[in-house]
């Protein structure tokens, strides 16, 4: 009742927004091949739902292994980093860089290099979602109070051991705050390389509904997209609830 | 005996401590006063192997003859805040350098389970650091260092950060259990009170470069301790101490 609480506010707004449309559609005339009402979408949703449940599910899965696999790769980059001081100051800025280069550009050669199977869309997720996860990783590692680490190197701990008890769990919060952020681009991206080329996917379906003129089939799709990236929210805001009871205590010290 | 020679340490260019050497009888209480940023942490710090990074040291350490690299297995190091960790239990925190020196953890928290009493922790075994009071967290934090059986224990004001009425029971705390198991303890303090009270000796300590200006045997029994008895003491300490503040 508490959650209803907060988010019907959303809800409201959402609902006016949907209603404001609608109406608009109604009273402008407005064709559907350029601008279709919300009830056209929902429609759209209905009769084409077998096909995009299949393509959906492709997309699912490109993004649950490109995900998965960004996770741990930004785990293990972040670890390496943090243990190598020297990779660490060549890395930071070169990661940076990373970033500023356009998917526009990048997803159509991935293709071209590594044609159009599991391979290209995986990496380009993994590009797309990684670096904030490893930035709020190192982030995190660095938000480790001094004192803590001085507590048990003076018992005699090896910095292995003051990384397990102490750096990784004050990395904890700012890891997850990384990985909301990360899985709000993970379903864009893999639309995205779905787009650039696949067989099969929410960004192939997307890309032939409006070569067919079908806008209503388009927004069907971003419905879509959109509740599978909330859903993916919703299940790492399940992990961080059921798994870190301790480590949302406050600190004192 | 813990013995420390020629310790030097230098921030940048400048000596923050110039060849300071000291030795701490088996079982003494010494207290190592002096005023704000003469060093005297960084004393503690050094000899606990957690000297602050931009801080180099010179100087030998030495245990029972020995010479020693710290951090060391028989000396233990508390530092001023409790540095429980929030997301483990009480138990958990305070049987962390026992793990870390090797018990299995198993062992260790039995060990530990079995001082909760002692403690004034009863019933706080599976507590977290935040929902105790500031006075348990520190008796908490003691018994992580104490439990660590170290013939050193050194001390960097482990109660400035606690209210007056708890910082007198736990001072007066610190003392039985210091009376039920003997060990060599040096304390920093700022607190001329507590200085007086509770140790066998003092050292003062100024500044610019940090060293040691004076080593004040205190012979009264601590049961004989009145305000009246360490008058004289405190206002040499007191006059010592404003001397050396500029």
């Amino acid at each position: 009742m508490l959650y209803l609480r907060y988010i019907y506010p959303a809800v409201v707004l959402a609902a006016l927004f949907l209603a404001g449309w609608e109406g608009y559609v109604a009273v402008s005339g407005a064709s559907p091949l350029i601008l279709p009402a919300p009830s056209d979408v929902a429609n759209g949703l209905w009769v084409e739902r077998s096909a995009i449940a299949r393509h959906a599910t492709a997309t699912i899965g490109v993004a649950a292994v490109g995900f998965s696999l960004s996770v741990l790769f930004a785990f293990a980059v972040s670890v390496v980093l943090h243990f190598t001081l020297w990779l660490r100051r060549g890395m930071m800025p070169l990661l940076v860089a990373s970033q500023t280069v356009p998917i526009v550009a990048l997803a159509p050669l991935m293709v071209l290099w590594f044609g159009f199977g599991l391979l290209p869309k995986v990496l380009l997720v993994i590009l797309v979602t990684f670096f904030p996860m490893v930035v709020s990783l190192m982030a995190g590692y660095a938000s480790q109070p001094r004192a803590f680490r001085d507590q048990l190197v003076s018992m005699g701990a090896r910095r292995s051991e003051v990384f397990r008890r102490a750096t990784l769990p004050s990395a904890r919060g700012p890891f997850f705050s990384g990985l909301r952020i990360s899985a709000t681009y993970a379903i864009v991206a893999t639309i995205f390389a779905e787009y650039a080329g696949a067989r099969q996917g929410l960004g192939i379906y997307i890309l032939t509904a409006k070569n067919n003129f079908r806008a209503d089939l388009v927004l069907a799709a971003v419905v879509v997209s959109a509740t599978l990236t909330l859903a993916l929210l919703a299940a790492i805001l399940v992990v961080e609830r059921a798994t870190g009871r301790r480590y949302r205590r406050a600190t004192h010290a | 005996m813990l013995e420390v020679q020629g310790l030097t340490i230098h921030a940048g260019g400048k000596a923050l401590v110039q060849d300071l050497s000291l030795a701490l009888p088996d079982t003494s209480l010494t207290c190592l006063i002096g005023p704000s940023g003469c060093g005297k942490s960084s004393v503690v710090k050094w000899l606990s192997g957690v000297l602050a990074p931009e801080l180099t040291a010179t100087g030998t350490a030495r245990l029972n003859g020995d010479d020693i690299a710290p951090p060391h297995r028989d000396i233990a190091y508390q530092p001023q805040q409790d540095t429980l960790f929030p997301w483990l239990t009480i138990t958990e925190n305070a049987s962390l350098g026992l793990e870390i020196r090797g018990s299995r953890p198993r062992e260790a928290r039995d060990r530990v389970r079995a001082l909760f009493d002692t403690f004034g922790l009863h019933g706080h075994e599976d507590s977290f650091p935040d929902q105790l009071s500031g006075g348990m967290r520190q008796r908490a934090a003691f018994l992580r260092t104490i439990v660590q059986d170290t013939r050193v224990l050194l001390l960097d004001e482990p109660f400035s950060a606690l209210d007056a009425v708890t910082r007198l029971k736990m001072q007066d705390w610190l003392i039985a259990r210091l009376d039920a198991e003997p060990r060599t303890v040096l304390m920093v303090t700022h607190d001329l009170y507590e200085a007086t009270q509770l140790a066998d000796r003092i050292l003062v300590m100024a500044g610019g470069p940090g060293r040691i200006t004076a080593d004040i045997p205190i012979t009264t029994p601590r049961a004989a301790r009145s305000e009246a008895a360490l008058a004289e003491i405190r206002s040499t300490l007191r006059t010592m101490l404003l001397e050396e503040t500029p």
